[in-house]
């Protein structure tokens, strides 16, 4: 196993990529010792490994975490041991109830690893944002202003201005994908529930279910329905990606991206 | 396949009337036991009878004996029978249909069902298992974590914990039961039996080493005094094994290899490991085979460095459990570059198809495909998809999907469905006899897959992201793979699996926490309640003339019954 790591590490140095995404330094450099290192990986690699990979660079599902800016902005644990605690159910993240010791652990052998990742560019199961430059940006173009009926709902001088700054390589083509599982969140649905009695409230979507349906109204308080008593009608313009994932060829999909990346 | 239990039923009420209620535990049960050795012999009706019927001929006095000696002894014909007051299993019984013959809930009475108890574990992580219900003792597992219950209470009897150990801890699906003992697999790949009373160790063996990168959630599959324990493994190259030991003994009878370890000259898997069989088979008694699903090939995103189908990857095998000696394979995904294992239950089903009768085996399968096989043979009779997918380029003429290699995973990413999750995994589906429909928990997702010469050739060997799903409970019309309906079940995957009963209801669960009651025949909801997610398959079974419903809501066990 150990030979295993190292061959891979020593193959990921030899085998390095044009990285022209690097990942985001680590705001607060900190070392850790080397018994708490191997312990680290060891916790790491039953606790963690199975969706964030035993080396911490993603497995299934779960995501590189050299390439986080959340590790980055770490410092000591201080955002990793609280995120461990609670866990980030909504996506997928359970919480985990480790002792003081091997939560420490765990965060050494994260920041080791992260500290690592600064140095190898292209490691293993990376996706580099020149690997993505396979589109034709006029063919994408056409695309979005015609069968992609992409330019129904956005402009490239309007909502899409810049795009490109703020998101590159493959956090743009999932934002363009699929923005709804993206941060920051696209815009909440617009929701109107009108009770039996008439009463009738506006607001953005806090929460649905096929019992229950919560808005945030005007003066930002949350309020909640059950379905059944209520009349309701959401206009929801972003899940319209959801259905468009089935048109798209991949041709479509690296086109338009190409497109994307040029609205600087 | 389970027996009308109405009589045993009665019988048990009259001897719960005769010691009084709530004493002599073991009395209580010998009723059933001691009815079901009665009727076994004169009645063998429905599937696996005529077996049924041979074994009572020559067990029957043996049972008696047993019954009498140890209450509710989990024995090779009690697990072809299992009594309505048991979950012996995990699928419940060896067809892994889910389904229950219990009647006392009802589409009339379900929406009063409430809360009876509420066991929480004592850690934060999720229950993923099935319950096993022995002799008024419910089993329930997390990874090291093994907790015996109180059924009518959940009022913890013990807890056993596994010696620490640094494998996986992704998730455990329950424990095997046989005669008084309790079999735990570890993660680190470990087979442990432990004394049903109090959770004593008897005996701990290695089923794999977990230094090689195996782990293990197995709940281990029991035929005669065969104990099948399955491992999981697809981040390193291993080969894939099913291990067979004794159950008094734990020394190791077989291994059946769903791909060869190196050395070894079998069936040609093309250079590709993996093909774990980390679920829970079925077994046919006439036949005397044990079906098992396998996983995904290793390398996993990478098929160039392992050129051909890679068999018996993401396949679904037959084997026979005296020998470990494949009988015939079926590949629901030849050269699978999308990690869609093919362990998911693979449920036995004997009835008509294009009105032949048949003994029939269905997976609704991770790859999105919905396979019906002659179970005798492996031959196909129906392949037909249940959710979204663009994999394929065509079925061939044997019912296998042939996947496109221009959906393999890219250096510049592919766009795919379904995703990584799959159209459907681990969590069971059930058959409803009644309108001969497979209800599964489907996923309608996305995904992109990427692949590139940096990645290599061990373990992931690949990237790929989820985008985004819908999630859904389906009804698959077995006859012709028609979805009768689709009930949405929120936005992602459910974890949920399914229960069926013979009053035609449905049990779920749905992605935001619900745990809910559908109409088996269009899928209207009768009952929900906010459970927290549900990460398990429920169960059900009747004690004391009480049906229970058993679910898993976030890290807690909780049952639901009528108000009495």
């Amino acid at each position: 196993m150990k030979l295993i790591f190292i061959y891979l590490i020593i193959a990921a140095l030899q085998q390095q990529s044009p990285a022209s995404r690097k990942p985001p330094q680590t705001v607060t450099p900190q070392t850790y010792g080397p018994e708490l290192i191997r312990a680290g990986e060891a916790r790491f690699g039953a606790e963690c490994g199975f969706c964030h990979g035993r080396d911490t660079a993603g497995g299934e599902t779960g995501p590189d975490l050299t390439r986080s800016t959340f590790v980055a902005e770490d410092a000591r644990g201080d955002k990793i041991i609280p995120l461990l605690r609670t866990g980030r159910i909504e996506r997928g993240m359970p919480a985990f109830d480790l002792n003081a010791a091997d939560l420490e652990a765990i965060v050494a052998f994260i920041h080791d690893q992260k500290t690592k990742g600064e140095l190898v560019a292209g490691g293993r199961g990376t996706v580099d944002a020149s690997d993505l430059d396979t589109g034709d940006a006029e063919a994408g173009k056409r695309y979005f202003n015609g069968a992609g009926t992409c330019s129904s709902c956005h402009s490239p001088t309007g909502d899409l201005a810049g795009l490109a700054t703020r998101f590159r390589g493959l956090p743009l083509l999932q934002r363009f994908l699929s923005p709804t599982t993206t941060r920051p969140s696209p815009a909440p649905a617009k929701v109107t529930v009108t009770t039996s009695t008439g009463e009738v409230t506006a607001g953005s979507l806090a929460s649905r279910d096929e019992f229950r349906i919560s808005l945030r109204d005007a003066s930002g308080a949350t309020r909640t329905w059950l379905t059944k008593e209520v009349k309701i009608a959401i206009d929801d313009p972003v899940s319209v990606h959801f259905e468009l994932l089935g048109k798209y060829t991949d041709s479509d999909m690296h086109n338009v991206y190409a497109y994307l990346k040029t609205l600087l | 396949m389970v027996e009308d239990f109405s009589l045993s039923l009665r019988e048990r009420d009259v001897a719960r009337s005769a010691t009084g209620r709530g004493k002599a535990r073991d009395q209580l049960v010998v009723g059933p036991a001691l009815t079901l050795a009665l009727r076994a012999v004169p009645l063998p009706e429905g599937e696996g009878g005529g077996a049924l019927m041979r074994l009572s001929i020559g067990m029957g006095l043996l049972l008696l004996i047993s019954a009498i000696a140890l209450a509710q002894g989990v024995d090779p014909a009690m697990l072809l029978k299992p009594p309505s007051d048991t979950w012996p299993t995990y699928h419940g019984d060896y067809s892994g249909q889910r389904h229950s013959k219990l009647t006392q809930i009802t589409p009339d009475n379900v929406s009063r069902l409430s809360q009876i108890w509420r066991w929480q574990a004592g850690a934060p992580q999720q229950i993923k298992a099935s319950p096993i219900l022995v002799n008024g003792v419910i089993y329930i597992t997390t990874p090291d974590n093994l907790w015996a219950l109180e059924a009518r209470t959940g009022r913890e009897r013990w807890h056993y914990v596994a010696p620490k150990n640094d494998a996986f801890h992704i998730g455990h699906r329950g424990v095997a039961v046989y005669k008084d003992t309790v079999y735990l697999t570890t993660p680190d790949a470990h087979l442990i039996a432990l004394n049903a009373k109090d959770g004593t160790v008897k005996w701990n063996v290695e089923i794999a080493d977990s230094n090689k990168g195996f782990w293990s959630t197995n709940a281990p599959l029991i035929v005669g005094n065969h104990v099948m324990v399955g491992v999981s493994g697809d981040f390193d190259n291993v080969p894939g094994q099913l291990k067979s030991v004794d159950a008094d003994t734990g020394k190791t009878q077989w291994i059946f290899y769903s791909t060869p370890p190196a050395g070894m000259s079998d069936p040609p898997s093309g250079g590709a490991t993996g093909g774990q069989m980390w679920m829970t088979g079925t077994y046919d008694p006439e036949l005397d085979l044990v079906y098992v699903g396998t996983g995904n090939p290793t390398p996993v995103l990478n098929g160039e460095a392992r050129p051909g189908d890679n068999p018996w990857t993401c396949s679904i095998v037959a084997i026979r459990p005296d020998t470990g000696k494949l009988v015939w394979g079926f590949q629901a995904s030849p050269h699978d570059t999308h990690d869609w294992d093919a362990a998911e239950v693979p449920v036995l089903v004997d009835g008509n198809f294009n009105g032949v009768p048949r003994k029939m085996l269905m997976q609704a399968s991770r790859n999105g495909y919905f396979f019906v096989l002659d179970r005798t043979t492996g031959k196909n009779l129906l392949t037909s998809p249940f959710a979204t997918v663009n994999w394929a380029k065509e079925i061939d003429k044997d019912g296998r999907p042939i996947p496109d290699p221009n959906k393999e995973p890219k250096p510049d990413g592919v766009l795919v469905a379904p995703n990584e999750a799959g159209a459907t995994n681990y969590r069971s589906p059930s058959f409803d006899p009644a309108t001969g429909s497979l209800i599964v928990s489907a996923q309608d997702g996305y995904g992109i897959y990427f692949f590139k010469k940096e990645h290599g050739a061990y373990g992931w060997a690949g990237a790929d992201y989820n985008l985004t799903g819908r999630a859904f409970l389906r009804a698959i019309d077995y006859q012709t793979g028609k979805i009768r309906w689709s009930h949405p079940l929120g936005d992602g995957a459910a974890a949920a699996g399914v229960l069926t009963t013979a009053t035609g209801l449905t049990f779920t669960g749905d992605v935001p926490g619900n745990a809910m009651a559908l109409r088996t025949t269009d899928g209207a909801t009768l009952w929900h309640a906010q459970v927290g997610r549900m990460g398990n398959p429920p169960v059900t079974y009747q004690l004391d003339g009480r049906q229970f419903v058993l679910l898993g809501g976030g890290n807690s066990l909780i049952a639901f019954a009528l108000p009495q």
